[in-house]
């Protein structure tokens, strides 16, 4: 018995709306990790843009005011709520576009829904039911990423109490699953797993090449990864694609080892579109995939 | 020691009421379900739809047949649907249907329960061999 899939619709008010789900465009998720100013948020924002619009990709905002896993308390911890929030609802206004953000205290979620059109749940969080209950809420569309610690089927847990508190609009992402310590490891098989929720998946190419702490008291990451992985996870089947994008890594502010140089987002945007859609082409020639006979 | 076998008790008469068996909603994993079935002793659980209707059946056999074929890991295969397990058209009987055809009919099909529906397929009870027996041989009061 398939489970009926479901789409996700994210953009409120007069912004452009953004599709994710089964045979829809692939969706892209980006942003600098933190909001580093204003002039920053705008810049990336602009320079995205340009990207995606030459790309013709559906496209959501992500930037954070509050970083609150930093590895070192010496780290920057991000703007603050209440300044990050207005500079995102300046960009939703600015670019008619939709904005994601995460928060990580349930007393945040409030501020975050009535200003984001996409709340999400960091991965070290995703089984905290206060934080769940906080993300359904808001009545916002959530992004919910699989801890690193978390098998893809437990996910299911999370998704039921999204549904008891009455969210029925998720994307599920996976950043890496931790391979003893300081490790990341890539299954690929967590998409069609967390698909059978009937929600939308996404692959979060920047986070899934970090080296969680591995430096000591911040994480490093292998980017040149990135573009193998971005092609497996398209080509295995997800409905987003997440990365944290920056002008500059060396001088990012967080995620520094881990965020994609801007320069090279049409190319891995590229690939991950026709990748894509060359799936979709299979799916329409052969059918979905089943190996069982039966089933 | 002789028994009289009474042919004329209805399934109505014999038959466990929904409280009594294990009784699941649709959205319910397979390790809940099981946990039902442990909780009640019986063997199956019946899966119901929101206005009580059957959408299918899970019985011991179905799990130990799972467990043989499934290659996934069981903390994985324990959080599927129970739905996604079950037997959606299983043998059915009815309230009015003697007990003697009934308990025939579980030989014929070698189950030890049946689910007990109403013309609307609304789930009633369920229909356990070992009282079914006990009844109709005497050794138990219906």
């Amino acid at each position: 018995m398939k489970m009926k899939k479901k789409i996700i619709e994210v953009g409120y008010g007069s912004v452009n709306k953004v599709k994710i789900g089964s045979n829809m465009p692939l969706a892209f998720i980006g942003g600098p990790c933190a909001i580093e100013s204003r002039e920053h948020a705008f810049k990336m924002a602009d320079l995205i843009g340009n990207v995606c619009n030459k790309l013709n990709i559906p496209w959501i905002y992500k930037s954070c005011y509050d970083k609150d896993c930093r590895s070192s308390p010496e780290s920057f911890h991000g703007m603050g709520m209440e300044d990050g929030l207005r500079i995102l609802s300046d960009i939703r206004d600015e670019f008619s576009l939709p904005v994601v953000s995460d928060f990580s205290d349930s007393s945040w979620s409030k501020a975050t829904g009535e200003v984001c059109d996409m709340v999400q749940i960091p991965a070290y969080l995703c089984r905290q039911t206060s934080i769940l209950r906080a993300a359904a809420e808001t009545n916002r569309p959530i992004h919910l990423k699989k801890g690193q610690f978390m098998s893809p089927w437990n996910m299911k847990n999370s998704i039921r109490k999204l549904e008891d508190f009455g969210s029925e609009q998720v994307l599920l992402a996976d950043r890496g699953t931790f391979m003893g310590y300081n490790q990341l490891v890539n299954d690929m098989t967590c998409f069609p797993i967390m698909s059978q929720t009937g929600y939308p998946v996404c692959f979060d190419a920047t986070h899934s090449i970090q080296l969680p702490t591995s430096m000591g008291n911040i994480s490093g990451g292998q980017r040149e990864f990135i573009p193998y992985l971005v092609r497996a996870a398209s080509a295995c089947g997800i409905n987003a694609l997440f990365m944290e994008v920056h002008d500059n890594p060396v001088a990012a502010l967080s995620d520094a080892n881990t965020v994609l140089d801007i320069q090279y987002l049409e190319n891995i945007l590229s690939q991950a579109k026709i990748v894509h859609e060359m799936r979709l082409e299979l799916i329409e020639q052969f059918g979905e995939d089943n190996v069982h006979p039966n089933e | 020691m002789s028994t009289q076998m009474n042919k004329n008790i209805l399934v109505s008469e014999v038959m466990l009421s929904v409280e009594f068996c294990p009784v699941v909603s649709e959205n319910v994993i397979l390790k809940e379900a099981l946990e039902q079935m442990g909780k009640l002793k019986l063997g199956i659980s019946c899966i119901v739809d929101i206005e009580g209707k059957l959408l299918g059946i899970l019985t011991d056999g179905d799990i130990r047949r799972k467990l043989l074929k499934s290659q996934k890991p069981l903390s994985a295969l324990f959080v599927d649907d129970a739905l996604i397990h079950s037997i959606r058209e299983p043998i059915i009987v009815h309230p009015s249907d003697s007990l003697f055809d009934s308990v025939t009919l579980m030989d014929k099909n070698q189950v030890w329960d049946l689910p007990v529906v109403d013309i609307h397929n609304k789930l009633l009870g369920v229909l356990h061999s070992h009282r079914a027996v006990a009844v109709l041989l005497g050794i138990k009061n219906e």
